[in-house]
């Protein structure tokens, strides 16, 4: 038996928004094969993974803690990969806005007042922006290559904190340690569920998710990023600018993974760390993937994408799974992802062999 | 200036370029097939710990390079696949690659790190280097001599032979290649084979070459310094030759700029590190501004190949 693939006369919807559940159902399939080939409990590994996550009460915190920062910043690059701007420096970007939320706790600290936390999160927004503007200012002047610069100024970021806390902001009484002090608390993001680490950037990220889901889809803005994106001849026509959306799309990824990099400063770490990278902005790049640069179908890639990160530190404790594993699981999502795209817009058709007439 | 110290950047210089020019050269091979393949670094991580796990249980280093490079085919052909067969975005299925390659090499080097393997020595016996002079031209392994070789043998490939004007062909025009006969997906998949290669070998130097040990992310972007370094050579091997050594060069400064003294020598050594990825942003731009540069981009670069449409 022979299979054909032929062009559909349309894109299948069905296709398109059910690959994502199919592509986490293969990954957990080939998963457990390939990790029991390799000498561990495979099965084992698939179950901590992804459905201790779901099952243990006790872990849902976790994954709407690390949920919400995949999914702040997984908005923000589905906004610029549809419009073909591609913003892969998001992770530098979140490390900028940390580290301007950071300055501004720095500065004020001693003072009080409720302005502090609203002023970093500000912070974090230009921050996160600013680093953003260099790839879009060098796009649209010279046209040079947005990803190679996005991702080489994250390379750089890392090593400015590494810098900043080491001389500058070292904390004095951190007993040589290179990290700033801890935050005041009114620097300090607040608990909004007692007893748990929940704090106010979960509620915000869904926030966040809504509202571009309503610019996304019924605004000129939203129409604008989509045309420019896949039609760039039809946009010319059309009288949208390039370079504006080229702009916009990489302030507002960039703004958005800054936001993101200011809650977890002021949120989980409560202080700069040299370990405040912690990949959120390269996995956000396979949560926009997911979720199919659809700003609510980010919100449940993130949260799958969180189900891995709080299963693979599961599986670590309980089967001895190394950490990087997950980034494994991640990888082949994605893979299957975008391997099952081809479904999308061909159909798979059976092809009678030759000699054998079939009606 | 001393010649031992301008012998010792010399050496220092090379080494630090081998990688990234043997990774770039497999890299321009790909784009000029029309395939944008951003899974070196990924390829490369690959290779890094294959080459370390070989050398540690064998010994033997040459082994060790060949196994890198048939581990780094290995993992071009995911790309391969998905790009050239099943037609996927080639930006973000590159993306995917590193991040596998990452996870990979990071589950495979479990248990390793921290222990040392032996460097490979210099290819030539020790009595052709024992003058200074003569160290920097016979003093170095095999894969420094094997980068500046590859260098060559890609440049007569592409201009010279047949073969490499069909790759050319494939990359300027599928369509018209296509309609001629050629195979435009099998020329392809031959590229990204050869780039896997050639990014596997450039993550053996790593051990090999640089520091006889495993580290999760060892190469630290020197993968997507390659990727940047084919579009500063405007996709010319001798172009990324000279590339590449520049680049060797901003990496080691640190070192003599410490030892050489002077107001140098108070830049933290954080601005140091960061100097290679800024450099690139800087070689850049520069490059940019120069109007012919990107006008030498093979025309069907990441556009992927549907004759069917």
């Amino acid at each position: 038996m022979q299979f054909r693939l032929e062009k559909r006369r349309e894109p299948s919807r069905v296709v398109l928004y059910s690959a994502p559940l199919i592509a986490v159902l293969l990954t957990m399939f080939f998963g457990a094969i390939i990790f029991s080939a390799i000498g561990y409990d495979g099965v084992g590994a698939v179950r901590e993974i992804f459905l201790t996550p779901i099952t243990n009460s006790l872990k849902w915190q976790d994954l709407a803690v690390k949920a919400s920062p995949l999914i702040i910043i997984g908005v923000g690059l589905s906004i610029a990969y549809r419009a073909n701007v591609w913003n892969i420096g998001a992770e530098g970007q979140y490390i900028m806005g940390g580290l301007a939320a950071t300055w501004v706790a720095l500065l004020t600290h001693g003072m009080g007042g409720f302005w502090i936390l609203p002023a970093m999160m500000v912070a974090g927004f230009l921050g996160g922006a600013a680093y953003a503007a260099i790839p879009a200012f060098f796009k649209t002047r010279l046209n040079v290559n947005e990803i190679l610069t996005s991702l080489m100024l994250t390379y750089a970021s890392v090593q400015l904190i590494y810098y900043l806390v080491r001389a500058p902001w070292k904390d004095p009484m951190g007993m040589g340690f290179p990290q700033t002090r801890r935050f005041a608390s009114e620097a300090l993001l607040p608990n909004i569920v007692p007893g748990t680490i929940v704090h106010a950037g979960v509620p915000i990220a869904i926030i966040v998710a809504l509202v571009a889901w309503f610019v996304m889809s019924r605004s000129v803005f939203g129409y604008q990023v989509k045309v420019v994106g896949s039609a760039p001849h039809a946009a010319r026509y059309g009288g949208f600018s390039e370079n504006k959306t080229i702009w916009l799309a990489l302030l507002l990824s960039g703004a958005l993974a800054g936001f993101a990099g200011a809650l977890e400063v002021s949120g989980p770490f409560q202080r700069m760390v040299p370990g405040f990278p912690t990949n959120y902005g390269f996995t956000a790049i396979i949560v926009a993937f997911l979720g199919r640069l659809n700003p609510l179908g980010v919100i449940f890639a993130g949260i799958i994408m969180a189900i891995t990160f709080v299963g693979g530190e599961v599986a670590q404790t309980t089967i001895g799974l190394p950490s990087s594993a997950s980034g494994i699981f991640q990888s082949m999502m994605l893979f299957f992802l975008l391997a099952g795209d081809i479904l999308v817009r061909y159909r798979l058709k059976r092809v009678a062999p030759q000699g054998e007439a079939r009606a | 200036m001393s010649t031992e110290l301008l012998i010792a950047i010399i050496i220092t210089v090379v080494g630090a370029s081998t990688p990234i020019l043997i990774a770039a050269l497999g890299e321009l091979v790909v784009e000029k097939s029309g395939v944008l393949n951003l899974g070196v670094e990924g390829m490369m991580l690959v290779g890094a710990i294959t080459a370390f796990v070989v050398t540690f249980t064998t010994g033997n280093h040459y082994l060790a390079i060949v196994c890198a490079a048939g581990a780094g085919v290995a993992a071009s052909m995911i790309f391969g696949f998905l790009t050239l067969s099943l037609s996927a975005n080639q930006t973000a299925t590159g993306l995917a690659l590193t991040i596998f390659g990452t996870g990979f090499s990071a589950l495979a080097g479990q248990g390793y790190s921290a222990r040392p393997v032996t460097l490979l020595g210099p290819l030539f016996p020790a009595e052709l280097a024992t003058h200074p002079v003569w160290r920097v031209l016979f003093g170095y392994s095999a894969l420094v001599y094997f980068s500046l070789i590859m260098v060559v043998v890609v440049w007569f490939f592409l201009k010279r032979t047949r073969a490499g004007l069909i790759l050319r062909a494939v990359g300027e025009n599928d369509l018209s290649a296509h309609s001629i006969g050629y195979s435009v997906i099998g020329v392809r998949y031959a590229a990204v084979a050869f780039g896997g290669a050639m990014a596997g070998i450039a993550g053996a130097c790593f051990p090999l070459l640089l520091t006889p040990q495993w580290a999760e992310r060892m190469t630290a972007g020197r993968g997507w310094i390659a990727v940047a370094l084919v579009v500063f050579a405007s996709w010319k091997p001798f172009r990324l030759l000279a590339g590449a050594y520049l680049f060797g060069l901003v990496m080691t400064m640190e070192l003599y700029a410490k030892a050489g003294g002077g107001p140098l020598s108070s830049i933290p050594s954080e601005l140091w590190a960061a100097m290679p990825y800024l450099a690139t942003i800087v070689v850049l731009v520069l490059i940019s501004i120069r109007r012919d540069a990107s006008s030498n981009a093979p025309a069907c670069l990441g556009r992927p190949f549907l004759p069917s449409n």
